[in-house]
């Protein structure tokens, strides 16, 4: 896309140039051109005309391409990042659904007989959850050749393991044991399949929300330099006045220089200030949310893996297995941070991130009585320690967890949000600006020389 | 200024898509319309090509000797395998949640139960005076062995067959049941034995005889395995497999759980079960096979058959032991 820009620009730049060339007859004999040109710009006032025609195309040349630039990152910044930012919402929803989803039904099966009502409507929530973050995903074109892959896979996959999950709940029902077979069935195509497809989509939009705003954020080198090419040109063509008409300054020349390092500073500036607001979108905004997503995903296959360590009943060492690496990456080897340390994090979301770190902590001690529990054989109290509804319930300190990374994470993607506004504002108007100060530098420049032109007249 | 940003973004995702062209090319990673399978299913099946020791070499059904009357509940020999046992305060028995009717999960209460799991329980009474003093481990078919021999488990009680092959790795205990392996179709399949079953798809548990026997009497077949024999009947279900081929009793509990399906009449192979041990404890083989006595002649075997097992038709005599030497 930085290449987009310039060969835009580039285009524009040509064909500004091309334009007075185009006006000559182009069948005039070319010897003769030559010589009336030199005719023509022989002496003081030749070379004065010359100049003019010089700094007139520099000028339109920097406002154009200013102007050009202004719209091209204003536009990234409103489409491209904004969009980018909400797909990458939807992503990290669709994650976070369908691992909710694993976790549910996997405790729903451990509670015995009919699941109850509670576990069933978070079931059919998160299945809802993951179907609309889906819709979103797609409709927004999820990204490059591996998002659209991914899209396709859950697509296609998602109707299978809800048939699955169905299945092993009809047999459930009648009690007979088919239907654990179904449900552990059902848990391997989310785990193998639809989870690792959620997290390269996720990972897809995500690539695509930093490129967007790379370009969004980009230094306008181009104009840049042409503005500074002007401003140099300015000052050449001055001095060259000043030794031949004693006249120190030159009022449209100076209107003109004046303009054009207005136009510099304003492009300059507003490039600056828009990159910093892109910039902390990311640190406070977009990178917190992902860490936090990353935080919730991993207690959401945490909690799955406990659920399915008993449901295994003594088989399951590789999901308890599972479960310390990802209680490790959520709270850290030490349980002192991990993805919920404090870290670059703004006050708000260290509050959640603390509060987070203390569930986590008691979830794991709590998740050791449940095994204790288990290897003595007391397997009955040890599901109620997990899935049980009172408040020393892993089950219940999990949902604690959820909700204060949940919290977390509208507070930053709130942030996010208001960041990438501020972005796009800091441009507002700098197109238009850009645009009437290249003219006045144009006008002040033909103005100038006209004034003095005339004075050979 | 909206409608030049909007050109300006549509050049851009044309220039985006040009350069990418990825939305046509196929999509990586696994075919999207591939059928869901199990976890652990392999097809092929992977299959054991060694054996310690072929059939025939020994008498798979003989057994360690009782040795006198058994000790009272609560009163193990010092220095037994049995007093370790009842000094841990339970005894860890490996078995199978999935076997309809022999040991599952019951789905209404999420309990353990079955024939199998009764006769852990006779067991657990006759070291600690109780039934309750089990710890169940649920394990995979292929898992038996590795349980046993890793000290997981004390004893794995778990539709095993006894054969002279795994005598060398393991003990057995006298026979507690006798199965044969079967096929079992879908209700209208054109299968009707086992010589109809060359160029179809056939299920067994990895790491079980039925899998080995598959290859042995149907080298046409292709067998496919899965981690548990459940497994299989899903795979059926599904249409991923023409037959499942694994014991009688087994099939009968899939029948149970599926009326679309049948088994088909023909019995090819005989399969007496097992309690396995460690080959080092003897001692605790010759208790149970005490046990074994106890429960065959007190009318406890046939009371636990008519409880779990009717559905397989008249009650029959406990298989008679047979002692080695």
């Amino acid at each position: 896309m930085r290449l987009a820009t310039l060969i835009s620009e580039v285009v524009t730049v040509t064909t500004l140039v091309r334009e007075p060339a185009s006006r000559t007859p182009a069948a005039a004999p070319a010897a003769g051109l030559r010589k009336r040109a030199a005719r023509r710009f022989r002496g003081t006032p030749g070379r004065l005309v010359l100049a003019t025609v010089a700094l007139v195309v520099l000028g339109l040349a920097t406002g154009v391409t200013g102007v050009v630039g202004v719209r091209q990152r204003a536009g990234l910044v409103d489409g491209a990042v904004a969009q980018s930012g909400e797909l990458t919402v939807a992503a990290q929803r669709l994650y976070r659904a369908l691992s909710d989803a694993d976790a549910t039904a996997a405790s729903a099966f451990l509670t015995g007989g009919v699941e109850p009502v509670a576990l069933r409507e978070r079931y059919q929530a998160d299945v809802a959850d993951a179907a609309a973050a889906l819709a979103i995903v797609s409709s927004g074109g999820a990204g490059d050749g591996a998002g659209a892959s991914a899209v396709a896979r859950i697509a296609a996959q998602l109707p299978v393991y809800t048939g699955l999950v169905e299945t092993a709940r009809v047999y459930n029902r009648q009690g007979v044991p088919v239907g654990g077979a179904y449900l552990r069935e059902a848990s391997g195509v989310m785990r193998e399949r639809l989870l690792p497809a959620a997290q390269e989509l996720y990972k897809a939009v995500s690539d695509e929300l930093d490129e967007a705003r790379g370009d969004a954020g980009a230094f306008p080198w181009f104009a840049v330099a042409l503005g500074l090419l002007t401003i140099a040109a300015l000052v050449v063509v001055q001095r060259y006045l000043t030794s031949r008409t004693n006249r120190v300054f030159n009022v449209g020349l100076v209107a003109a220089t004046v303009a054009a390092v207005a136009v510099l500073l304003w492009l300059g500036v507003s490039a600056l200030v828009t990159a910093g607001r892109l910039e902390a979108s990311h640190d406070r905004g977009s990178e917190e949310v992902s860490r936090l997503a990353d935080a919730r995903i991993a207690a959401l296959q945490a909690r799955a893996d406990e659920s399915l360590t008993l449901v295994a009943r003594g088989n399951g060492a590789s999901f308890e297995k599972d479960y310390v690496t990802m209680m490790d990456r959520l709270a850290g080897p030490d349980r002192a941070g991990g993805l919920l340390a404090p870290g670059d994090a703004d006050g708000p979301t260290r509050e959640f991130l603390a509060a987070a770190l203390t569930e986590a902590k008691s979830w794991d001690s709590t998740h050791g009585k449940v095994r204790q529990l288990d290897n003595d054989g007391q397997y009955d109290q040890a599901v109620s320690t997990s899935v049980g509804t009172e408040d020393t319930s892993t089950a219940t300190i999990a949902n604690r967890l959820d909700e204060n990374l949940s919290k977390a994470i509208d507070h930053n993607s709130e942030v996010f949000r208001e960041e990438v506004r501020g972005a796009g504002g800091s441009l507002n108007g700098a197109d238009i600006g850009v645009g009437l100060l290249a003219a006045l530098l144009v006008f002040g420049t033909a103005a100038g020389i006209q004034r003095r032109l005339a004075e050979y007249r | 200024m909206r409608a030049g940003a909007g050109a300006a973004v549509a050049v851009l995702a044309a220039l985006v898509l040009a350069g990418c062209g990825g939305s046509d090319s196929p999509p990586s990673g696994p075919d999207p319309a591939q059928p869901a399978r199990p976890v652990g299913v392999q097809d092929p099946a992977v299959l054991p090509t060694t054996s310690a020791a072929p059939a025939g070499s020994c008498d798979p059904r003989a057994s360690y000797r009782p040795a006198g009357a058994l000790p009272a509940p609560g009163r193990m020999p010092s220095g037994s395998t049995m007093a370790r046992i009842q000094q841990s305060g339970r005894l860890v028995v490996g078995v199978d949640q999935n076997n309809f009717r022999f040991g599952y999960r019951d789905p209404k209460t999420g309990n353990l139960v079955g024939f199998e799991i009764d006769l852990a329980r006779e067991l657990s009474k006759a070291i600690f005076g109780s039934p309750d003093k089990v710890l169940f481990r649920a394990i995979t078919t292929a898992d038996r062995i590795p349980a046993i021999n890793e000290g997981r488990v004390d004893i794995v009680i778990r539709s095993m067959t006894m054969n002279c092959d795994r005598w060398e790795q393991i003990n057995f205990s006298t026979e507690y049941f006798s199965a044969g392996q079967a096929i079992m179709v879908a209700r209208d399949s054109p299968i009707k034995g086992i010589k109809d079953l060359a160029g179809k798809k056939v299920c067994a548990a990895t790491g079980s005889t039925s899998i080995r026997n598959i290859a042995a009497k149907a080298p046409e077949a292709k067998p496919v395995s899965a981690s548990d024999a459940l497994d299989c009947l899903v795979l059926l279900q599904q249409l991923q497999v023409d037959a499942v081929s694994t014991d009688d009793a087994i099939l009968a509990g899939f029948a149970e759980q599926d009326r679309g399906t049948k088994i088909l009449p023909e019995r090819f192979t005989e399969e007496p079960y097992g309690m396995a041990m460690k080959r080092e404890s003897v001692d605790l083989v010759r208790f149970v096979n005490g046990v074994l006595e106890r429960i065959r002649s007190d009318g406890t075997w046939t009371r636990l058959y008519d409880r779990w097992l009717s559905s397989l038709g008249a009650t029959p005599q406990p298989p008679a032991p047979r002692y080695k030497g």
